[in-house]
């Protein structure tokens, strides 16, 4: 269940809230939403890729952090290590118009955690760093969707086929994802793609592509996890 | 050497702007190039009949090629989903008889023909039921589809149920927005030969004279250039197939939640049947009739009784109809498409079809100059004559296993009035299934084999099959009927409510991709 509520110095005085990554509050997400700020951060670690979102049919990009449902192969029990999307920092917060809200049902408000605010009532530093994030945040989804959109709009969307064998003998078929169509982007006109190097799509859409990379690397890690689980089963 | 540039194609329903659109999106780089052109020529002041409410899945190509977007097509066009025909009391009568046309075909189609293996199981399933999951689909008033399903793509096939009338001025502005037709309101005053007898112009009251080298009659029953002017004959069927009246009627929904059925309903009535089509804000019903077999009164009462409470004081509107063709369909330099070239009852929605198959052909085999045109003439005459009789044999298959005791449907059993070929075919039958050997063979076939077997089982005709016979295919078999079942479990598990479905089309759209 959530319980969201605008955030207020008063009502909210003495919550405290867990900022760190865990399973048990929500950071074992296969995909996550990002925005196209983050790309450069993203690609050297995850796949970034479109799907589709179930309710509406349109079009999201996001991050590949796992193979199956749940799973972040990325989250140890120190946290995540690498890059930690602003859709995982931003923790049980969200934005309604210009201010801040709160999920009060988040398993992350935890008497042992951050301070949202300091004795005198102004934000804590956990907090302003969740303030910075929200600039970067709310216009970055515009941002993003105005270029997913553009995708969309010169046809250079495709789908991707994933399908991964793992040693344990099992595999699995990847659906519903999403990746740039390279020869439809070679086919573009002149005009065209000066218009996505001035509008900075072509960078976005290269690291998309350089991060397709990253597939065949989370697989092995999968791989890798699932031999470990099999190997603990056989020693037990 | 004449070279063929010009077309001009007269007429604005459905079938005009079809036609058009198909031409037009064949041919854009030379239209584009300024060497090719087409136009429509439209009178300001004759109204479109706008013929059928049902389509094939082949209209979801058709527009695709055309560059149309589907969502549109939904927003703007009143359309709906159509996985197939129910045919209601076409068999006893009773309430509960009933069964479907649906459009998908039976699992591994290609592979396999099911029906001997369904035929050696005897009792149990329906045909439809056993081999398909869309008959099931359509009674749980699913969707074909999801949100995330691409445009034009299906995850069960489908048609459309569309508002013809919003149809015509919804192609019209595609086609002259984005194909460069050129559209021309103007009334056809006369209409110039050259000594051989080919069209040279139309001279019009508003627009003066236009100049073509080839000419697209879509002038509807009129058949202005085709039947008035080059005199080719109209050929009569209502020998074979009885009604020549239609009663339409609008009927709106209950509430503005009620469920939208994907299937057309075909209902038997005492002297022909009512269609029932349902799009998002209204039901299209009607009685299509046999004027020898029962008086326009009694039509229209049977009508108003079938279409329910809703109907209470509307008043159908009648269309007097006639089944039959054109004897020939491209003369001269002159072909018919739509109405102009004939009509057909609307049971298996053959009308928008044919359009959408002759448009084809006519873009496909553009003749270069009018030295070749009477051979694709020839052509095109040939495939249509055998379209024009096999939906004419299959159309009147619906009647001839018929067990309902009223006159009109013992005189369709009359043996002098079934077509030799359907005659043959059904003693053919009795001892093999339908399947590709009785000549379903054409590239674009209009009904394939699984049509047939879809209105012989469900209205209860049985083949004799030997099981020993079957079994050189039966593993097959078995692995094909085991994945209908399967497939109609997942189905049901993952498609949306039909209404549901098409709200978010109108809230969201459906991706091009």
């Amino acid at each position: 269940m959530t319980n969201i509520v605008l955030l207020n110095n008063q009502a909210h005085r003495d919550l405290k809230v867990q900022p760190g990554a865990a399973a048990r509050y929500g950071d074992n997400q296969r995909f996550v939403a990002v925005v196209a700020g983050e790309f450069p951060f993203l690609a050297t670690h995850y796949p970034i890729l479109l799907t589709k979102d179930a309710n509406t049919g349109a079009f999201l990009v996001g991050a590949m952090l796992g193979i199956d449902e749940g799973e972040n192969l990325f989250l140890t029990d120190r946290g995540m290590d690498s890059y930690r999307p602003l859709n995982l920092q931003r923790g049980p917060f969200f934005t309604s118009g210009g201010d801040v809200a709160i999920d009060l049902d988040s398993p992350r408000i935890d008497a042992a955690g951050q301070p949202l605010f300091t004795d005198a009532g102004e934000p804590s530093v956990y907090l302003q760093s969740i303030l910075a994030l929200f600039r970067d945040l709310r216009p970055g989804l515009d941002i993003t969707k105005a270029f997913v959109d553009t995708l969309v709009k010169l046809r250079l969307v495709e789908p991707i086929d994933i399908s991964v064998a793992f040693d344990d003998g099992t595999s699995r078929q990847l659906e519903d994802l999403y990746t740039v169509n390279q020869d439809a982007l070679r086919a573009l006109p002149d005009a065209q793609v000066l218009d996505l190097f001035r509008s900075g799509y072509l960078q976005l859409i290269y690291l998309m592509i350089a991060s397709l990379k990253q597939v065949p690397v989370l697989a092995r890690m999968k791989n890798n996890r699932l031999l470990a689980g099999t190997d603990g089963l056989l020693g037990t | 050497m004449h070279p063929v540039h010009n077309i001009v194609i007269v007429g604005g329903g459905t079938a005009g702007w079809l036609t058009a659109g198909v031409i037009a999106a064949r041919h854009q780089g030379r239209i584009k190039a300024g060497t090719f052109s087409v136009t429509l020529v439209e009178s300001p002041n004759v109204p479109i009949i706008g013929v059928g409410e049902g389509t094939w899945p082949t209209l979801r190509t058709t527009l695709e090629k055309m560059g149309v977007s589907e969502t549109d097509l939904f927003r703007e066009c009143d359309a709906a989903f159509k996985q197939g025909a129910k045919f209601a009391k076409w068999t006893t009568g009773a309430a509960d008889d009933a069964y479907y046309h649906p459009l998908m075909l039976p699992q591994g189609f290609t592979q396999v023909n099911l029906a001997p293996h369904w035929l050696e199981k005897g009792a149990g399933q329906t045909f439809c039921d056993a081999v398909t999951p869309q008959g099931v689909l359509c009674d749980d008033g699913l969707a074909p589809k999801t949100i995330t399903t691409p445009e034009y793509q299906a995850v069960a096939n489908y048609a459309y149920h569309l508002d013809a009338g919003k149809f015509a001025p919804f192609l019209q502005k595609h086609c002259t927005a984005k194909l460069g037709v050129r559209h021309v309101l103007a009334d056809v005053k006369t209409i110039n030969q050259d000594q051989k007898g080919d069209i040279t112009s139309l001279t019009t009251e508003q627009a003066g004279e236009i100049a073509g080298d080839l000419f697209v009659d879509c002038t509807g029953f009129r058949s202005l250039l085709l039947g008035q002017t080059l005199g080719v004959a109209f050929k009569d069927c209502t020998d074979v197939l009885f009604c020549d009246t239609a009663m339409a009627l609008q009927v709106p929904y209950d509430s503005e939640n009620a469920p939208i059925p994907s299937q057309t309903i075909s209902t038997g009535q005492s002297a022909g049947w009512t269609w029932d089509i349902g799009l998002p804000h209204r039901r299209g019903t009607g009685y299509v009739y046999s004027s020898r077999h029962i008086s326009d009164e009694q039509a229209a009462e049977e009508l108003l009784a079938y279409a329910g409470p809703m109907a209470k004081g509307l008043t159908p509107r009648k269309i007097p109809i006639r089944a039959g063709y054109r004897e020939v369909f491209w003369k001269k330099n002159v072909v018919a498409v739509g109405l102009a070239a004939g009509f057909l009852e609307p049971l298996e929605s053959s009308a928008i079809v044919l359009i959408e198959l002759s448009a084809k052909l006519i873009a496909e085999q553009m003749p270069a100059n009018r030295e070749v045109m009477d051979i694709i003439a020839a052509r095109f005459n040939d495939v249509n004559h055998y379209r024009w009789g096999r939906i004419i044999d299959f159309l009147k298959l619906h009647y001839v296993l018929t067990k309902r005791p009223e006159k009109f449907w013992q005189d369709n059993l009359d043996p002098a009035t079934v077509p030799d070929r359907l005659q043959n075919l059904l003693k053919l039958w009795k001892y093999q299934p339908p399947w590709f050997f009785d000549e379903f063979d054409r590239i674009e076939e209009v009904f394939p084999a699984a049509s047939y077997q879809y209105v012989l089982y469900g209205m209860g005709f049985r083949t004799e099959v030997a099981a020993a016979d079957n079994d050189g295919t039966r593993s097959m078999a078995v692995n094909y009927l085991h994945e209908a079942v399967n497939l109609t479990r997942k189905l049901r598990a993952q498609l949306p409510r039909n209404r549901d479905l098409l709200q978010k089309i109108y809230d969201y759209g459906l991706q091009p991709i």
